[in-house]
């Protein structure tokens, strides 16, 4: 279980390429029956697929952490876009573990994201994992 | 489309309301590569005690965004957005996203919006939801 030691820990993910084919699917399917407003633009959130699952793959892979996934919860999510992503764009990801607090026999991790592209923040945000002890459901 | 540049606190959101069907879920399940079976396998989805297959949380995000954005005259308006993801939003279910604009920052150019999602079955699935907005295109 994750535990206060673990606070600052950076998983990083260089070098993701923003795919225009996958952009335009996942606005697509966010949009579901309306029709995509923005065909063009790559959608805010899907920070999520650059910074998010990337870097948080690396968190869940790290067994000294040892997050259990089958217990794992996403509370919250935060993005702040500073500069629009486009298609073709490469940015380098990174998640740090900016807290670990027990409550009522939970874990709640919090994580701070920043992507960059050419060392410009491109987008920041924060995500709350919360993790219950297995057979606790 | 919006009147961004006369936004006053108090403004409200025109909301978006969208069916989210499991084929939904499936394409954002293949778009953002979370195939969680909690999504997408409802007997896995009952076995854990859920009614069925729960959208992404944030495919429910991603919608609110796109409700922010299309309020707002396009996506680049929108500074930052958040929310809880306070209960799950089942497959076949239609979301309903509001908000209202709280405060505006005219030397900093930007709008706050406090943003609530409901569902057609009385859930609220998207509680404390914020998100600013750029009032001017133009960014230094």
């Amino acid at each position: 279980m994750p535990d206060a030691s673990h606070v600052g820990r950076v998983y990083r993910a260089p070098g993701m390429v923003i795919e225009a084919e996958r952009a335009r699917a996942f606005a697509g399917a966010i949009a579901g029956a309306d029709p995509v407003v923005e065909p063009d633009a790559v959608p805010p959130t899907f920070a999520a697929v650059y910074c998010l699952f990337p870097t948080l793959g690396r968190l869940f892979g790290d067994r000294e952490v040892g997050i259990d996934l089958a217990g794992l919860i996403h509370g919250e999510q935060q993005f702040s876009f500073h500069e629009p992503v486009r298609p073709g764009d490469v940015v380098d990801s990174q998640a740090r573990i900016a807290s670990v607090q027990e409550r009522r026999g939970m874990t709640f991790v919090e994580i701070d994201l920043e992507a960059t592209r050419d060392d410009r923040p491109v987008c920041s945000g924060r995500a709350l994992l919360v993790v219950r002890a297995s057979g606790s459901r | 489309m919006s009147a961004v540049g006369t936004v006053r606190a108090g403004d409200v959101m025109t909301p978006l309301s969208r069916l989210v069907t499991q084929a939904q879920i499936d394409a954002y399940a293949d778009a953002s590569g979370d195939h969680n079976p909690i999504h997408v396998d409802e007997e896995f989805a009952r076995s854990v005690g859920l009614p069925g297959t729960i959208a992404h949380g944030l495919l429910e995000l991603g919608i609110l965004t796109d409700a922010v954005a299309r309020w707002a005259g396009g996506s680049d308006r929108v500074a930052s957005i958040g929310c809880r993801f306070s209960k799950p939003l089942l497959a076949g279910d239609t979301i309903t996203c509001t908000g209202t604009v709280v405060e505006v920052d005219e030397e900093r150019g930007v709008a706050a919006l406090s943003l609530e999602a409901v569902s057609d079955r009385g859930d609220r699935v998207l509680t404390h939801g914020r998100a600013e907005i750029r009032l001017d295109r133009s960014r230094s």
